[in-house]
């Protein structure tokens, strides 16, 4: 248990300061290349010999990125441009924009502007993935990404390494899944923010290290009983489920997260980089291949779907919409997502999510209410 | 007295004859929609920079939620189908408020004893997608299809995040989508495409694109022969009908009419105009009366905007290629910021104009990122005022006539200090 706590407060320490684990790359040397949410192909960054890491904002007032991003920005995108614009990425050797959103195309000008020093390299998902063309564009575009990395890195990104990190990529979503099963069984210990911490601090730390702590917390969380949770049990849907605050409400009205479809959390880990064939190939078949994803085109309900699918397999009492404020695509699915749910008898609740702010009273009246309905 | 206010009435302006023209082709192209529907034909609704050409060439009806939420608007009638957008069907109110009309609309339309929007809107049997506009339209008519059980063509038209031309591998993943959606919309109605009346709408098309700029391109003398705001009125013709002859009409007549302004040196305008402003951004349509108004008292034309150049699909005919390469560049939001803003710096000179008149559209993420990131490329390039104001293409909720007059009043200001400084 003692070996378990300690792991944990290492990746909780990670989390709350994840410019400690920039600092700790660079200083043995490796170069560190930001990632911006919510697909971005870090297994390029990694193949080329350097350290990729998740730019998901923090828990801050911005005081400078309203020059550049409207008041009517999310959180997330706010905070990172403010943090860019502050000098606290300062290390990094540049920064992967994906256009998934208005947001994001209004951003990659905002950053140029705002973070002059971070050179940025912009690329584009194709999104009318029926069409066969889609994965040759999609292999030339991340060709472009590849070889501005190349460029940094100085040197050659082989298939040889882009097949050996696929591997390391692949083992740890797989991992994931398994911690994500694994923590519903101790639902005493992985308590909503100790399940958020494992998951968010993947984005901060090389995949190999990850993957070998959350194989030992598994371990460690194999060793003891099972524990019979006897309160409530909610899947997450949305972007984040920050701030932290927000899921200490949670574990104090009796509520456990047995599973979540957080694009922080675990849409990052649900879709594998399919085996065989030319790597490049294998990465743009690995976003041909996502689903139930607010930032992905489908004209099904597959989301909604899979949302209904998670609460049945998890015996889950409700679903919780983590609705990012200012996230036009999330806000787009929330009526299919609380159709779908309602269809299926399954209560919902809709939380605003606005990263830089302090858990605000609503919030917590909804989940109290919430627990006494579920 | 009081009996006297109430009957004197102000002289209806008369319309021209372009705008009458206007008028009729709009109502053919909703009556088209109607009568192919009570046929049992299928009829589509289409995003505003869609590849129409193709449906134009298959005679299969298309109708555009973007126009339509906007003439609805600026009748004032957007409110009700708003509210049943983010009441029963719960749609957050952050998100477009042309998507949240529509989708309330189109709910509404279901029910065959509705009749409140004008113009109404027959139900669609499938949906047309490009998203050079954003990627909002995306996600609307996700839900579009979802709700009306009718499929989508798409054709994703990326994003120019850097200033280059896109790259010969972009502009052929769009020319291979444009070939998928002309072999299945043909399979979908089952009409065979005619390549060569595909031809003559493409050329119709780029006849009616040259006519517009070249209209355009008239507002640029001093006094303008055009209040700027008269150009709204005319971006149906490119939305609805750019591959129509009526449109080509339309335009011949508009440009008889500049013309003659021009000969006799009188304006549309309806005020001295001392100043010349470059509006950035969709119109605020349920305020634009009290736009104009306040704009008119302060002798201000909003000469040019960025909006209304938009739907100019500018290539060669018969170049699938070039045509790809249009819809990928021809939206002011497929492009980066310091393309478009760089865009607008030259308009603004090429227009001699004093100041830009900024609308930050709540709707619209994008157009107010471009402000706010690319107001300086502007003032650098220029050297005039940017002044921003708030509001909203269709929320009625967002726009306050006390600050529009406030900003307007600061801009004009700046504009007579920058005027008398150049005169001495």
């Amino acid at each position: 248990m003692a070996n378990l706590i300690s792991l944990l407060n290492k990746l909780d320490a990670i989390v709350a300061k994840p410019k400690a684990m920039l600092d700790k790359y660079l200083g043995e040397g490796k170069r560190v290349v930001g990632c911006f949410p919510i697909y971005t192909p870090a297994e390029l960054v990694h193949a080329a010999g350097m350290v990729p890491m998740g730019l998901w904002g923090g828990q801050i007032t911005p005081s400078l990125a309203g020059q550049y991003a409207p008041i009517f920005t999310c959180s997330i995108m706010r905070s990172c441009l403010d943090l860019g614009m502050l000098g606290k990425y300062e290390g990094l050797s540049a920064a992967i924009m994906p256009m998934l959103c208005d947001t994001f195309r209004g951003m990659s000008a905002a950053w140029r502007v705002g973070v002059k020093n971070i050179p940025l390299i912009s690329f584009i998902h194709p999104q009318n993935r029926a069409d066969a063309a889609s994965k040759e564009f999609l292999i030339a575009e991340y060709g472009e990404v590849k070889k501005k990395l190349e460029a940094i890195a100085g040197c050659e990104i082989t298939a040889g390494a882009l097949a050996a990190i696929f591997k390391i990529y692949n083992a740890h979503n797989v991992v994931m899944r398994e911690f994500a099963e694994v923590a519903n069984d101790h639902l005493d210990v992985i308590t909503p923010s100790v399940r958020h911490i494992v998951m968010k601090s993947s984005h901060f730390m090389e995949k190999t290290e990850h993957t070998a702590i959350v194989e030992k917390i598994i371990d460690a969380l194999n060793k003891l009983p099972v524990h019979h949770w006897k309160g409530k049990r909610v899947i997450l849907t949305g972007i984040t489920a920050e701030p932290g605050d927000l899921l200490e409400i949670f574990t104090e009205n009796k509520i456990a997260v047995v599973g979540d479809d957080l694009a922080q959390e675990s849409r990052q880990f649900r879709t594998d980089i399919p085996e065989g064939g030319n790597p490049m190939e294998r990465l743009a078949q690995q976003w041909l291949d996502r689903k139930a994803c607010s930032v992905v085109h489908e004209i099904s309900s597959s989301r909604g779907e899979l949302i209904v699918d998670l609460v049945k397999k998890n015996n889950a009492d409700g679903v919780a919409v983590c609705l990012m404020k200012f996230c036009d695509v999330e806000e787009y699915e929330y009526p299919m997502i609380a159709k779908k749910s309602e269809d299926a008898g399954i209560p919902t609740l809709c939380l605003d999510i606005d990263q830089s702010t302090r858990i605000d009273e609503q919030s917590r009246t909804k989940i109290q209410s919430f627990a006494d309905m579920i | 007295m009081i009996m006297a206010e109430h009957t004197v009435q102000k002289p209806k302006r008369v319309l021209p004859k372009s705008r009458i023209m206007v008028a009729e082709q709009t109502s053919q192209v909703y009556k088209d929609a109607r009568d192919a529907k009570a046929r049992g034909e299928k009829i589509g609704w289409s995003t505003a920079i869609f590849p129409q050409e193709i449906c134009e060439t298959l005679d299969i009806p298309v109708l555009y939620p973007e126009n339509n939420a906007a003439s609805v608007s600026a009748k004032h009638l957007g409110d009700e189908l708003i509210q049943h957008a983010e009441g029963p069907m719960r749609f957050p109110m952050n998100i477009c408020s042309y998507a949240r009309l529509n989708l309330g609309l189109a709910d509404k339309i279901q029910d065959p004893t509705y009749n409140t929007a004008d113009p109404l809107m027959s139900s669609p049997d499938f949906l047309l997608l490009a998203n050079n506009s954003c990627t909002q339209l995306m996600k609307w008519y996700e839900n579009l299809s979802r709700n009306l059980n009718v499929p989508i063509f798409f054709v994703d038209c990326l994003f120019n995040y850097y200033e280059e031309k896109p790259a010969e591998y972009k502009v052929k993943y769009i020319r291979k989508q444009i070939e998928g959606y002309i072999a299945a919309i043909e399979n979908f109605s089952g009409k065979k495409f005619n390549w060569d009346k595909f031809l003559e709408v493409q050329k119709r098309s780029q006849i009616n694109s040259k006519l517009f700029d070249e209209i355009i391109r008239l507002n640029a003398r001093t006094p303008a022969p055009l209040s700027g705001f008269d150009f709204f009125n005319y971006m149906s013709c490119l939305v609805l009908c750019r591959g129509k002859e009526s449109t080509t009409e339309i335009f011949k007549q508009l440009k008889e009419e500049v013309e003659e302004h021009i000969a006799n040196s009188t304006s549309s305008f309806p005020a001295e105009e001392e100043f010349r402003v470059h509006w950035e951004g969709i119109a605020c349509w349920p305020n634009l009366g009290h736009n104009l108004k306040i704009l008119k008292n302060y002798g201000v034309n909003a000469v040019i905007n960025g909006y209304v150049t938009a739907w100019n699909v500018v290539y060669e005919p018969g170049n699938l290629d070039s045509m790809a390469y249009a819809y990928a560049t021809s939206s002011t939001n497929s492009l980066s910021t310091p393309s478009i803003m760089n865009m607008r710096a030259d308009t603004i000179q090429n227009y001699n104009c004093d100041g830009m008149l900024c609308h930050v559209n709540r709707s619209c993420k994008l157009m107010t990122f471009h402000i706010f990131v690319g107001r300086n490329i502007v003032e650098e390039k220029t050297g005039v005022p940017c002044v921003n104001f708030d509001g909203d293409q269709s929320d009625t909720r967002v726009y306050s006539e006390a600050q529009f007059e406030t900003r307007v009043q600061g801009l004009v200001e700046i504009m007579k200090q920058n005027k008398e400084a150049r005169n001495g």
